[in-house]
């Protein structure tokens, strides 16, 4: 069974929250963007995860299903529910009807998955460590 | 029959081959915000295979002198010695962040981890191997 | 009374025989004697050996399960220890027959 396939799984997992935490950030600093590159208002982004097979993960038994998955963030999507509208005339982004739209991103949720995130990062780390210390001890067998 | 075996040549390469890779690994990682860095890694299998020094380098060599954009301390991360013959790689990245830089620092650190580990098992089996060599010759006697 | 005593006779069984162990004769080189045990023993310690080397490479390469290489390289210690003393013990015996005054 492969010692090592455990550390790439944690590996991807700690990637991938990473980028969780990378996006959560953007749309909290983009909560109020009315005008991104595209002349839209901002569209807050979602990673989403995909549990993929970890090359060096055939030699532990069983059928592919059931073998040791890492996780990659295979897209990042736009959500596309409108934002809220809200009158102001005097406003450069007001559209003809002196309404502006925001950003549909609720800064709770944001945070929430930032905090999720985080821990999600500290769990893949604290596995990586504790295999470090499995090998360790592995190794001190032989004095 | 001859006293160092093809097992302790084995080990002696990987150990050679283990630290080279560090070396790059380390690179990546103190080139984590440099615009435009390309991160590498260590082929170990065909290093492994390439048996010995001197049967010619096959892809690009150790050096790493700053090639890639304006990488932090050009030359520091250079590496010179025995590893001529060590095939690098581009890394398997993740995509590039908006300054063009591929280092997934996550990943690295986890290889990091996973070569040290190796390095230290190589060690100790060479080391275990010479200890029962060193055992014998003496009569016994430690 | 002699019925008595009979029957305490009688009743003590005779005592069972334990299993005899058979002990063959031994031929010349072959099992059973000491040269055969001796060799036989040797070659356990070298497959030991060999086995450690076969993990140590396995690691090597860049596979291979630590704790088997940590174990096997164990084995492969304590049995060459204990090799090593059974032959100094076997090369004083022999020095302490050609000591013996004839």
């Amino acid at each position: 069974m492969d010692f090592f396939t455990a550390l790439r799984v944690s590996g991807s997992g700690l990637s991938a929250e990473r980028t969780r935490v990378n996006l959560a950030s953007s749309n909290l600093a983009n909560a109020e963007t009315t005008r991104g590159p595209d002349g839209q208002p901002y569209k807050r982004l979602d990673p989403v995860f995909q549990a993929v097979a970890m090359e060096g993960a055939n030699a532990t038994p069983g059928a592919p299903g059931e073998k040791p998955m890492g996780v990659e963030v295979s897209q990042v999507v736009a959500d596309q529910t409108p934002g809220k509208r809200v009158y102001s005339p005097g406003h450069p982004d007001a559209d003809a009807d002196g309404f502006v739209t925001f950003p549909n991103v609720n800064p709770v949720n944001e945070v929430v998955n930032l905090l999720s995130a985080s821990r999600g990062y500290e769990a893949n780390a604290t596995a990586v460590e504790t295999l470090k210390q499995m090998a360790q001890r592995g190794l001190d067998i032989s004095r | 029959m001859k006293l160092f075996d093809t097992t302790l040549a084995r080990l002696e390469r990987s150990l050679d081959v283990r630290l080279a890779r560090h070396n790059v690994l380390s690179a990546n990682v103190a080139n984590v915000d440099t615009p435009g860095y390309t991160a590498k890694d260590v082929d170990f299998k065909a290093a492994m295979a390439a048996a010995s020094p001197g049967t010619g380098a096959s892809a690009e060599s150790m050096t790493l002198a700053g090639t890639e954009g304006d990488s932090i301390g050009a030359g520091a991360v250079g590496t010179t010695g025995h590893a001529a013959d060590i095939p690098l790689m581009n890394a398997a990245g993740s995509s590039p962040s908006m300054d063009g830089n591929q280092v997934d620092l996550d990943r690295t650190m986890v290889s990091l981890a996973e070569n040290g580990m190796q390095y230290g098992a190589s060690a100790r089996a060479a080391g275990k191997k010479l200890a029962i060599l060193r055992y014998v010759s003496s009569d016994g006697n430690g | 009374m002699r019925s008595e005593l009979d029957m305490i006779v009688g009743g003590v069984r005779p005592l069972e025989r334990p299993e005899a162990h058979t002990i063959e004769a031994p031929g010349k080189s072959g099992e059973g004697t000491f040269t055969g045990e001796l060799t036989k023993a040797l070659g356990e310690v070298d497959k030991l050996q060999v086995d450690a080397d076969q993990q140590a490479k396995m690691v090597a390469e860049g596979g291979g399960n630590l704790h088997e290489m940590s174990l096997a390289l164990e084995k492969a210690d304590i049995s060459m220890r204990l090799a090593m003393k059974v032959r100094n013990k076997l090369v004083d015996a022999y020095n302490e027959i050609m000591r013996m005054s004839v």
